[in-house]
């Protein structure tokens, strides 16, 4: 198999034929085409002409392509070129499949899994008998072991149990189960590697080529697996930190934050830069959202090393308040402890208890207000607590100087950073005449570098230290005259913190500032944590395992309680699996990451061993693809040849042309339909709208129809020469097609022709009238009496028919002095070409949409009264007759149109003579 | 009404209907042959000179005056034009589809040819059916069935038959046979005394011969075919040929007192029919 990037050839010996092209090319040009075959009459006349100099006919340039093409595309294909080629079993003797699954295998598991199964495919296929070897210890910490020959069906029952383990392989162990097998060699082995070396990669690979051809597969540098190391925590950020095998290359991931609950808190990018092997990232969140954080995960990366489980030692520092003297209650308000309390409460978990009671639990700051001396037991145990990590803050005050000098005197170690003066310093007060002294910039070395410090500070007294050699050195905060005002020493492990007032507003407005939260926070922070000896000291069982996936589930039944040396030598195997151990409540994280193994890339293989990559990519046979090519170019070709001897027909041609329409239309008319323009709605719906315009109901009778387009358009001329009202041309309104809305007023000719109306139809005019829009139905015949509804005539029982589903009011005669007899003219009655009949409107005096009635029956047949053609002419007579009849119509449509589009403003305009009476005018 | 309307689509062929439209848009053009002859119609009076027939005088003009009117009636003396057309398969022919074949036009011209004669009275008839010439709406249709069925003698060239003295012979063809053919054949009526016309008909590749490269050329009646490497190098010898084809042509025609022009598929057939009947109509009056 040659290979070339993602291609490959199966049969690569049959490219050499790929060298014969030239020399095709040379045929084909020296051979020229035959002739165009041409009938033609006056061939008596051509004999014995000759072309007077007989240049060798050439084949065209493009046609030699064309062929040398077809042969290219024929001897690739046979060659049998692969894309994205899997490996294959060669050879006759058996597979043996060596399978890494350590945890950092378990990235890209998938892609193994596609391999594998591939490959027992193929063997199943050629009846091969197959070997299984892993290179992890299983779950019980026994050696990896080969599997006997299996058949390939067994083998792909072995290959779906096996999972990727959450600890680190042994290769070694897996070279040594190498030694005794017994196999018919050669064989093929097929490495199915992780890519990352534990320093026994080259002597398993030894052990593999003993067998025979060893195929090498890892995954690209890229895919192999990263570390999640233990975060550092800082006590303000957390400070995330990723290791990876490869250092070539920029790489990129990013983290999340997880709860306890799954859900994800927050997420922070990692930048790998060129060459470095490690990137870290600050996560700095509010200490609430902080201490949520229970699981750090790369993104996308399923392995049991990308996860990093956050125990105690993450979360919020455990401090412990000291708090010896209940006399302090009489006034909590002002005690040291109160304020202590309320400023480490954001960021810390405290305690407060006696020196005995705080340090039967894990702390990791002990802070001790301004206290005298301590029983000597007490004090023994902080020192050793002290000795052992633990942070001491103290607080200066009264009582803070004398003990001290009590300690001394029974021989105890002060638990001081500085030795003290007696007594202390008053800076400001009633008999004094120093001002009160400011804090001055932090020392760059100080804990505290970098904080601002307010300038209304100020500390009125203090406790001064006595001049030593290291007393700078000591001293993490000073006032402005130099002396010191936070001091702290090593004291075994641990630190003794003194600030040199007190906690409380007594001598200092300090602990009133931001900047004592500040401060203390970055004391909190220079601790360590938790020191490990509250659960160091037992061996804690399982509480919960990650599997070889990085996923967190009930802990493995084969893990066993992690005694005190492997957790502080952060041993993860089958044994003690990653995960948490303790209990429920006080539980300790163990992960790969802690024990912070170095990841390296195996290079240095044995130069007869094969590398190749994983790829996800499926396999993809490009021989049926070639030849399908060639044959397609094959029949261009055949064409071609006809078309230059002339032998293509016209009806072959013309076929031709049709089927290469055929094949082109479809894709265009696909297009034309995709591109098509905006839809047909939204046209009618910018017509209706941009002009106000007059609309009336398609009847479907056609004369009725034009007889309402043109009476509208003579009362759009009309309303437009003698009010503000100018509509646009009016449109004709198919009720169960078009949007209502737009139309102010509808005029709807009632004609016993007119269909039933749809359901959608019913729904838009019930919308429609409801929502302020006016129907105006004209029965266009001359008034029979009284009654509408009365099924006297083809118009009523029509009317009766269409409206029966509609929502219409009741109805009455329009009364004198309705706002339609003076919304513009004053009229009394309502003439169309007919005079006399009567105008019915909504009955109930309910105040809707303006007080404009949703519905006016009448019968006058108005249209018929306003239609004019084109040049303005009448185009029915009015019955009785007269101008005047016509005038009062075009008046009765004026009104009418006023009293659709502005409601009530008319009807107010009725009352103003009532109002002006009641004003007293 | 409608029988009488389908007896007229009947009587009428597509053909023929072409043929007719164009031979009355030449009729317009010629006026006719207003000349003293035999015939019916009558002419003209004329002074009575010597050797004028006595039958002639008419005696009522005379008698208007003191002088001797003879009637002279207008000519009309009927000749007989056998029409011959080129059946041989070298005239199923066109170079595209855009202009028809030389046998389409040649019907055509047959056809039309024959109505444009039978108006000015002449009989006509087709070469070697063995009909007599005749004339008449009746034959017309005759002719034209007979034209469109394509009866008649194949051949490149019509057979010597003995036809009556005097009468006139128009062959249309292609005329590509060999000269001496063409003259043997011309010569045989001639020396008959029969007067004719030889009208050309060839397709415009056929004169230009429009092709280029390769080509091997295939005859239509069985002649050997005809390879050339490059046929625009031969054009202008081809052209040549052609020429001194047609030139031998006339030079036939000549001699036998004859008539030759040429006509091109692709131009409009009534000039060709124009300038033949002009010429037949000069040999008719002798």
């Amino acid at each position: 198999m040659l290979t070339f990037g993602p291609l490959a050839f199966a049969q690569p010996w049959l490219l050499l034929a790929l060298a014969g092209l030239p020399l095709l090319w040379l045929l084909l040009r020296v051979t020229p085409p035959a002739p165009r075959s041409l009938r033609f009459p006056a061939i008596r006349l051509l004999h014995g002409l000759e072309a007077p100099e007989e240049t060798p006919a050439r084949t065209p340039w493009w046609l030699i392509l064309l062929r040398t093409a077809i042969a290219g595309a024929i001897i690739m294909g046979l060659a049998q070129p692969l894309l994205n080629p899997s490996t294959r079993a060669l050879g006759g003797g058996p597979l043996v499949l060596a399978i890494d699954d350590a945890w950092t295998a378990a990235r890209d598991w998938p892609a193994r899994e596609t391999v594998l199964h591939d490959l027992l495919d193929q063997a199943e296929r050629e009846s091969r008998a197959v070997m299984v070897l892993t290179t992890a210890r299983d779950a019980l910490d026994r050696a990896p072991l080969a599997t006997g020959l299996l058949s390939a069906a067994d083998a792909r029952r072995v290959v779906d149990g096996i999972k990727p383990k959450p600890w680190p392989g042994d290769r070694a162990a897996a070279a040594a189960a190498l030694q005794d097998i017994d196999l018919p060699l050669p064989a093929h082995v097929v490495w199915l590697s992780d890519g990352l070396d534990a320093g026994q990669a080259r002597g398993f690979a030894e052990a593999l080529t003993r067998l025979g051809r060893v195929d090498f597969l890892r995954g690209r540098d890229s895919g192999l697996a990263r570390l999640m190391l233990a975060p550092e925590s800082d006590g303000i950020a957390l400070v995330v930190r990723l290791r990876r095998a490869a250092p070539e290359g920029e790489d990129f991931a990013t983290v999340l934050a997880m709860a306890e609950d799954g859900g994800l808190i927050s997420q922070v990018p990692i930048a790998f830069a060129e060459g470095k092997l490690e990137a870290e990232a600050r996560l700095d969140l509010p200490a609430e959202m902080r201490n949520r954080i229970t699981r750090l995960v790369i993104d996308g990366e399923t392995t049991a090393g990308a996860v990093m489980l956050l125990d105690e030692r993450w979360r919020r520092r455990p401090v412990g308040l000291i708090d010896a003297s209940p006399l302090e209650d009489a006034q909590p308000l002002l005690s040291e402890l109160y304020y202590l309390d309320r400023a480490l409460e954001p960021f810390t978990e405290l305690r407060r208890g006696t020196v005995e009671e705080l340090l039967q639990r894990d702390l990791a700051v002990v802070v001790a207000p301004d206290t005298g001396q301590m029983p000597a037991a007490e004090h023994n145990r902080l020192e050793a607590w002290v000795e052992s990590g633990g942070v001491l803050l103290r607080f200066a005050g009264p009582r803070l100087a004398e003990g001290a000098r009590t300690a001394g005197a029974e021989g105890l170690a002060p638990l001081l950073p500085v030795p003290l003066r007696g007594g202390k310093r008053t800076l400001s007060g009633v008999l004094t005449w120093a001002e009160p002294a400011r804090l001055s910039s932090f020392d760059p070395a100080s804990p505290f570098a970098g904080l601002a410090i307010p300038g209304d500070v100020l500390i009125q007294r203090q406790v001064l230290a006595e001049p030593t050699l290291d007393l700078v050195e000591k001293t993490w905060a000073r006032l402005s005259d130099g002396t010191p005002l936070v001091t702290a020493a090593r004291h075994g492990d641990g630190w003794i913190v003194l600030v040199h007032t007190t906690a409380n507003t007594d001598w200092s407005n300090l602990p009133l500032s931001g900047l004592f939260v500040e401060m203390l926070r970055r004391v909190v922070a220079v601790s360590q944590g938790v020191s490990a000896e509250g659960l160091a000291a037992r061996a804690l069982p399982p509480v919960a395992t990650l599997n070889g996936f990085g996923r967190l589930g009930p802990p493995a039944a084969t893990a066993l309680a992690l005694g005190p040396e492997a957790a502080k030598e952060n041993r993860v195997g089958p044994r003690h699996p990653p995960g948490y151990y303790g209990s429920q409540t006080a539980r300790r994280a163990h992960t790969l990451g802690a024990a912070a193994p170095v990841l390296t890339p195996i290079r240095d293989l044995p130069a007869k061993v094969r590398t190749s990559f994983y790829s996800r990519d499926t396999e993809v046979d490009l021989q049926p693809w070639l030849l399908a090519a060639a044959l397609i170019l094959a029949f261009a070709d055949l064409i071609v040849a006809l078309a230059l001897r002339g032998l293509l027909g016209r009806a072959l041609s013309r076929g031709a042309a049709i089927l290469a329409l055929a094949m082109v239309l479809p894709l265009g008319e696909a297009r034309a339909q995709s591109g098509g323009s905006s839809p047909p709605g939204e046209a009618r719906a910018l017509e209706a709208t941009l002009q106000t315009r007059l609309a009336y109901v398609i009847t479907g009778v056609a004369s009725i129809d034009e007889t309402s387009r043109a009476g509208l358009t003579g009362l759009t001329w009309v309303l437009e020469r003698r009010t503000s009202i100018e509509a646009g041309p009016p449109l004709g309104v198919e009720l169960t097609r078009d949007v209502l809305s737009f139309f102010p007023l509808l005029y709807w000719p009632i004609v016993p022709e007119q269909r039933d109306l749809s359901e959608i139809a019913v729904r838009k005019l019930n919308a429609y009238m409801k929502n302020g829009g006016t129907i105006l139905f004209d029965l266009r015949q001359i008034d029979t009496g009284a009654t509408l509804f009365g099924g006297a005539t083809r118009a009523t029982q029509a009317l009766q028919r269409l409206t029966r589903r509609l929502e219409i009011p009741p109805l009455a005669p329009v009364p004198p002095g309705h706002v339609l007899t003076k919304a513009f003219y004053l009229m009394q009655d309502f003439p169309g070409r007919f005079s006399g009949g009567t105008l019915w409107t909504d009955a109930s005096d309910k105040q809707l949409n303006d007080g404009v009635s949703p519905v006016l029956v009448g019968s006058n047949d108005w249209a018929g009264a306003w239609a004019v053609n084109q040049r303005g002419r009448p185009l029915n007579a009015v019955v009785p007759g007269g101008e005047r009849q016509r005038e009062l119509a075009y008046r009765f449509g004026v009104n009418l149109a006023m009293y659709a589009m502005t409601g009530n403003y008319k009807a107010d305009q009725v009352h103003v003579p009532f109002i002006l009476e009641r004003l007293g005018q | 009404m409608r029988q009488r309307a389908e007896q007229l689509a009947a009587t009428l062929p597509p053909l023929l209907v072409a043929a007719e439209r164009v031979a009355s848009t030449v009729a317009q053009g010629v006026h006719g042959r207003r000349r003293i002859g035999q015939g019916e119609t009558f002419w003209q009076f004329r002074q009575y000179t010597p050797g004028d027939r006595p039958e002639t005088i008419d005696w009522r003009q005379s008698a208007k005056s003191d002088r001797v009117f003879v009637r002279e009636t207008e000519w009309e003396a009927a000749q007989s034009v056998w029409i011959w057309r080129d059946l041989s398969p070298s005239m199923d022919w066109r170079s595209s589809d855009a202009i028809p074949t030389k046998r389409e036009r040649a019907d055509l011209m047959t056809l039309a040819l024959a109505a444009l004669l039978m108006r000015g009275g002449e009989h006509v008839a087709l070469l070697g059916l063995g009909a007599r010439p005749a004339t008449g709406r009746s034959v017309l249709s005759r002719l034209a069935v007979n034209v469109e069925r394509g009866d008649g003698p194949g051949g490149d060239l019509p057979p010597v038959l003995p036809l009556a003295r005097h009468g006139h012979v128009v062959m249309i063809g292609d005329l590509l046979a060999p000269l001496e053919d063409i003259d043997a054949a011309v010569r045989g009526y001639a020396e008959a005394g029969i007067r004719g016309y030889l009208l050309q008909i060839l397709d415009p590749a056929e004169e230009a011969l429009p092709y280029d490269g390769r080509v091997r050329f295939e005859g239509t009646e069985g002649e050997e075919p005809w390879l050339l490497t490059r046929v625009e190098s031969v054009r202008g010898d081809y052209v040549a040929r052609l020429a001194a084809q047609r030139a031998g042509l006339r030079a036939i025609a000549r001699a036998a007192g004859w008539t030759f022009s040429s006509h091109r598929g692709d131009q409009p057939p009534q000039a060709a029919l124009l300038a033949l009947y002009v010429a037949l109509s000069a040999t008719l009056k002798r």
